[in-house]
């Protein structure tokens, strides 16, 4: 058995216990700080996490996270942005705006101090400050793509001592790119038959039978 | 067949490895599925369907574990929302995933003021964990036809055309709508973001149509939609405000719900003109005792409060196991791997090195038939935990890398497991992870309850007895703006009638004249696990509270 | 206000107050400690050893040892850096010798210079404290054309660059390491020590760090000797020490008292009691990181080692006074977020703790958190000690924790349910 202790409560599970899991056997209500169980990728279950013999403490989502004899975690609830980056989705469209659009939007994001706190709390690895250089240079595209895999758990947002907002910074670019410039073409020539009434459905046509 | 009673015999992973040689005969082709799924799937487990007694649907089958909760009592009285805080809104959309998100939108750019609640948080919902992709018919090869055909086919022919062409029909508008709000699909190898979208094909049907996101399909589509429901001036969120009971007016129509406030430890009242519930799934209740790929909130919540309110099910007997959710370790098991790989070309063999369905069936007919194989003895044990074996190092040797480049979460999972996906096969066995069926909806998402929508996975009828892969993304798109417009543009016959629980004493009334015990409670609000007591909760709320500070809390649920 | 407590004025008294004037300072006593001073430098290390100078920014380091460092180095290129970034909450106490006396600090920081050798000398002053940078850097000025300061850059074996700059006017730009990143023209990140500055600061050039108040203290003890200073003090310690008197009093201000004035007298006699005759409840010390005094530690000595021994810190002088009345979560709530925003952001355990802390303290406040959540900001304060670079996070424990440690029955008594 692997004994730990959550939130001040001990737990002793299994080898191989997910953390999320063993809060639940040490009576820790699961009703928020908690999604996916397990796939990480719902970004709740965000916790600082001190291991055995380690100084450091690092962040981790709790639902991927193994346990280990000796550890420390507390779950750290979602931090929202200071204010919310708004915009609409009028905003997304016209590419030779959008580097425009993020500086007014995120007009922090040139603020960066090049901290790395972003990066080392983000719990999935990402080169978060430099996705927010990259956007705040310009570059929609490169920044987009660094944030391709964030779960927006937040943890970003929590350790931007200038109030960026990474991931939201991350998802804009991303929105900026995919709406201002994907235009696939087999798309649009089926919508262009659909709407010119050259494509139909006949819902009486099917039988159970295979083609 | 209930998996509790599959004997606990199989072949040991060492044999099954040493078995495994890669270059395996195709498998036997079926001609007739239906003797496989009667006698393997578990829809069709032996004492395990319960005929409903009361509601709407009486006299159609269920899983007995959920027809006891959708023959429960309800979990208040009016006497605990006695004096309650009451707020006001115009449509209030129930669930936080992809279909509430989306109806909240689409309600909202219609002009109508949302309010959002939601039992976890905004996004935390199955819709983020969908990783295969979603299904739009836009090749050249393609057609909507085909499309609808595959779906009503693939759902044993137990679909509302209607619903289906709709589902089809809305198909290549919502990609569409999910560019516009941001979303990004994945193009053609080599092409641009004028080019070809990129296409997988799904067990079941005829030609390529799932469109992807890398395997994180739901992620990329949640976090847009997310984004954009909080961003949006005319909705407001609720998080942890899970729902207990919906209110009615004099003529049985829904104008709103209770929610209960984990933030407040205490009961709100929603009025709204119209209510969209998209509560999602049931694969928490671990029917037949299954695991589940599901999200910890996917409790029946939102089906067994339409239900009581006077909504008929649809095949409320039908679930989708999910063929490959891995088997092994234990505290893993359940954990979803995406039709994808099989779609890549990832074959299924049991203990014995042997294919033994053809991967790209339908989902019901590969579930079935891994089932068939555990119980009879074929498949692989590890550790106590039976499956058989996804075999991945032969995808990698044939497509060399493809692993690390497109089957990303696959990898993840492995990893955590312990396992190299490129050198050791991943044992699947099949994990409870869609309700076919649900609510009955028309086209335009609206129930049998005047002013009562729903959106996603709650309601039923157009995945007929199994979903196809791609199925679910696309349904939530088209029926959560279907619901979201209705409901927006929904005006009740007496808009300023009562609101309260009076469809409740009817409901109490016909569970007494069937016999049913009163005992049960639902819904469950969280499976066991989360370990959450609402009674115990409750004793937490503070009647010191001000209204201008309980208003104050409101604002920041 | 008895004549006796207005007789061993130091850095405060009326004579030193002539704001940036050079020609007014030096017509009074001023400019006879550096005169004194450039005489035989060689001694002024072990006399501030025979005084007992401590840092009086906080820490109550030993003024000398740092100075000692820094001279064993033979690097020409020493740095002195005045540390007068004062943003603690509650602490005002540089501001004001920053504005009225500039020329007292400047007299200091030139004396350290001499000691270790310094070819630089930084005056690094808050921009927000008002008026502090003006009058110091009118002040500097002044000092450049006169030969003083030239007999300074002599004696240490080279021209010496006087220079008033602001600092960041961040909380954290107040720590050792960080004032080094901000001198080198960076944002104020705290590094990891060792090194410490002494050996390797400023552009890797040994650097001694002394607070405002040290340094202003240090031309009078060479004027007036080590013994004169050590008999300032009661109970057995060194000097003076100004005290920020804020909160709950009716008479809040700054106090010049002998090092070692009981706590009570400060409030009651100097302050006036307590505003409106409520009863005391607490004091949060020395700026915002240190553990609370309560009713039993009234009569503690102020000075570094009886409040040390009491299980808190002198700190920066400044005492908070709350009343009955005050909660005490909710204050302590405050001090969380003032360090969850003033965390530099390098370390994401401190900068996410203390927002988390703070989140939780919130919600026992307003009577919404739960037996866990309590458990949960204990468990926190457990886990999070010593995961920064700097003390900021440990600071925000010890309030924290020390709450809870004397006023638990107030936290548990907000709890829902409770």
């Amino acid at each position: 058995m692997v004994n730990l202790t959550i939130d001040g409560r001990p737990a002793s599970v299994p080898e191989g216990t997910t953390i999320v899991l063993a809060a639940a056997t040490a009576g820790i209500a699961l009703t928020t700080n908690v999604g996916c169980m397990g796939q990480g990728v719902c970004g709740a279950c965000r916790a600082l996490v001190r291991r055995t013999g380690e100084p450091e403490v690092r962040t981790a989502l709790a639902c991927e996270t193994p346990v280990e004899d000796g550890m420390q975690v507390s779950f750290l609830d979602r931090v929202a942005p200071r204010r919310p980056h708004a915009y609409s989705e009028t905003d997304l469209v016209d590419g030779w705006t959008a580097y425009e659009r993020v500086l007014a939007v995120f007009p922090e994001a040139v603020r960066c101090r090049h901290c790395s706190g972003c990066d080392r709390a983000c719990p999935k690895g990402l080169e978060v400050q430099k996705g927010v250089n990259l956007a705040a240079s310009g570059d929609i595209a490169g920044a987009a793509a660094v944030f391709d895999l964030c779960v927006m758990c937040n943890l970003c947002v929590a350790a931007c001592p200038e109030h960026i907002a990474p991931n939201h910074l991350g998802l804009f670019a991303r929105r900026l790119a995919a709406a201002g410039t994907q235009r696939p073409a087999d798309l649009i020539r089926r919508l262009h038959e659909i709407t010119s009434g050259a494509m139909t459905i006949d819902a009486d046509a099917c039988t159970d039978k295979q083609p | 067949m209930n998996p509790t009673e599959i004997p606990a015999a199989g072949i040991p992973w060492s044999e099954a490895i040493a078995a495994l040689d890669g270059g395996s005969a195709p498998p036997p082709a079926i001609t007739d599925a239906q003797p496989l799924l009667r006698h393997w799937h578990p829809d069709h487990s032996a004492g395990g369907p319960r005929r409903l007694a009361v509601g709407a649907s009486a006299g159609q089958d269920c899983p007995a574990a959920l027809a006891d909760l959708l023959q429960a009592d309800a979990l208040i009285d009016d006497i605990d929302i006695a004096g309650c805080a009451t707020v006001s809104t115009e449509v209030l959309v129930i669930g936080g995933g992809g279909a509430g998100c989306i109806a909240a939108l689409t309600a909202a750019e219609a002009g109508a003021k949302v309010l959002l609640t939601t039992k976890l948080g905004l996004g935390d919902s199955n819709t983020v964990m969908a990783e295969g992709g979603i299904q739009c018919a836009v090749g050249a090869e393609d057609s909507l036809q085909t499309h609808f055909e595959d779906t009503l086919r693939g759902g044993q022919m137990a679909g509302d055309r209607a619903l289906v062409a709709a589902l089809v029909g809305d198909g290549p508008a919502s990609v569409r709508w999910l560019i516009e709000r941001g979303m990004t699909f994945d193009m053609e190898e080599g092409q641009g973001p004028s080019g070809r979208l990129r296409r997988k094909r799904a067990g079941g049907t005829r030609v390529p149509r799932i469109l992807s996101f890398r395997d994180v399909t739901g992620l990329e589509m949640m976090r847009v939609l997310r984004e954009a429901a909080g961003l949006h001036p005319r909705i407001t969120v609720w998080n942890r405000s899970p729902v207990v009971e919906l209110l009615s007016d004099e003529t049985g129509g829904c104008v709103g719900a209770v929610i209960y406030s984990l933030h407040l430890h205490r009961f709100v009242l929603i009025r709204a003109r119209s209510v969209v519930m998209a509560t999602g799934g049931a694969g928490r209740l671990h029917l037949n005792g299954f695991p589940t790929s599901n999200h910890l909130g996917a409790t029946a919540d939102g089906l067994v409060l339409a239900y009581r309110m006077g909504a008929r099910l649809r095949e409320p007997d039908s679930f989708q196991y999910h063929p490959t959710g891995i088997a092994w370790p234990p505290a893993l098991r359940g954990q979803l791997i995406s039709e994808a790989a099989r779609s890549l070309g990832a074959t299924l063999v049991n203990g014995h090195g042997h294919r033994f369905v053809d991967e790209l069936s339908p989902r019901d007919v590969v579930a079935a038939a891994i089932l068939r194989e555990c119980g009879e003895g074929r498949g692989v044990l590890r550790d106590g935990c039976v499956g058989v074996l996804l075999d991945t190092p032969a995808l990698e040797r044939a497509r060399p890398g493809i692993l690390k480049t497109t089957l990303v979460t696959l990898c993840h999972l492995a990893h955590k497991a312990g396992i190299d996906p490129a050198r050791e096969p991943v044992p699947v066995y099949p994990t409870l992870h869609y309700q076919n069926g649900g609510i009955a909806i028309g086209t335009d998402g609206g129930t049998e309850v005047p002013g009562l929508y729903c959106a996603g996975e709650v309601s039923g009828g157009i995945h007929g007895r199994n979903r196809l892969m791609g199925n679910a993304l696309l349904e939530l798109v088209g029926f959560g703006r279907r619901a979201g417009a209705a409901a927006a543009a929904f005006q009740p016959v007496r808009p300023s009638g009562r609101a309260n629980l009076g469809h409740v004493q009817e409901w109490r009334r016909a569970l007494v004249a069937a016999g049913l015990p009163l005992d049960v409670k639902a819904p469950v609000l969280f499976p066991p696990i989360a370990g959450f007591d609402l009674a115990a909760d409750r004793a937490l709320g503070r009647s010191d509270l001000s209204a201008r500070s309980l208003e104050a809390a409101l604002q920041v649920l | 206000m008895a004549p006796e407590m207005t007789t061993n004025l130091v850095l405060t008294a009326p004579e030193h107050r002539v704001g940036a004037d050079l020609d007014a300072w030096l017509s009074g006593s001023g400019g006879l400690g550096l005169r004194l001073a450039l005489e035989t430098p060689s001694g002024l290390i072990s006399l501030m050893e025979a005084a007992g100078l401590r840092g009086l920014g906080g820490a109550g380091f030993p003024t000398f040892r740092k100075w000692a460092a820094a001279a064993a180095e033979p690097d020409p290129e020493k740095v002195v850096v005045c540390n007068g970034n004062e943003d603690e909450p509650g602490t005002f106490k540089d501001v004001f010798l920053l504005r009225e006396t500039p020329h007292q600090v400047i007299e200091g920081a030139l004396i350290a210079g001499l000691a270790i050798r310094a070819r630089r000398v930084v005056l690094y002053v808050n921009p927000h404290a008002r008026g502090a940078f003006d009058a110091v850097a009118k002040a500097v000025a002044q000092w450049q054309e006169h030969p003083l300061l030239a007999a300074v850059g002599a004696a240490v074996g080279g021209p010496l660059r006087l220079e008033a700059m602001r600092s960041p006017g961040l909380y954290i730009g107040g720590e050792e390491t960080a004032v080094v990143s901000a001198v080198e023209g960076g944002f104020p990140f705290p590094r990891r020590k060792p090194p410490f500055p002494a050996a390797s600061g400023v552009g890797g050039h040994p650097t001694v760090i002394n607070n405002v108040e040290t340094l202003a203290t240090v031309s009078h003890i060479v004027r007036h000797g080590a013994a004169w200073y050590r008999g300032l003090g009661r109970n057995g310690a060194a000097g003076t020490k100004l005290f920020s008197l804020s909160g709950d009093v009716q008479r809040p201000g700054l106090y010049e008292l002998p090092m070692g004035t009981p706590l009570s007298e400060l409030i009651f006699v100097h302050g006036g009691g307590m505003l409106l005759g409520k009863e005391f409840k607490a004091v949060f010390t020395g700026g915002p990181s240190n553990t609370l005094l309560t009713r039993d530690e009234l009569d503690v000595p102020m000075d570094f080692e009886s409040v040390r021994a009491r299980g808190s810190r002198l700190g920066t002088g400044a005492m908070i006074v709350v009343s009955e009345g005050t909660s005490i979560v909710r204050k302590v709530a405050e001090y969380v977020n003032f360090f969850a925003a003033g965390s530099c952001g390098q370390c994401p355990p401190c900068k996410t703790g203390s927002y988390q802390l703070a989140h939780l303290l919130q919600r026992i406040d307003t009577g919404l958190a739960t037996r866990a959540d309590l458990d949960a900001v204990e468990h926190l304060c457990d886990l999070l000690p010593g995961s920064g670079r700097c003390g900021l996070i440990d600071g925000a424990v010890t309030v924290v924790a020390s709450s809870l440690q004397r006023f638990r029955s107030e936290y548990e008594g907000q709890l829902a349910g409770g």
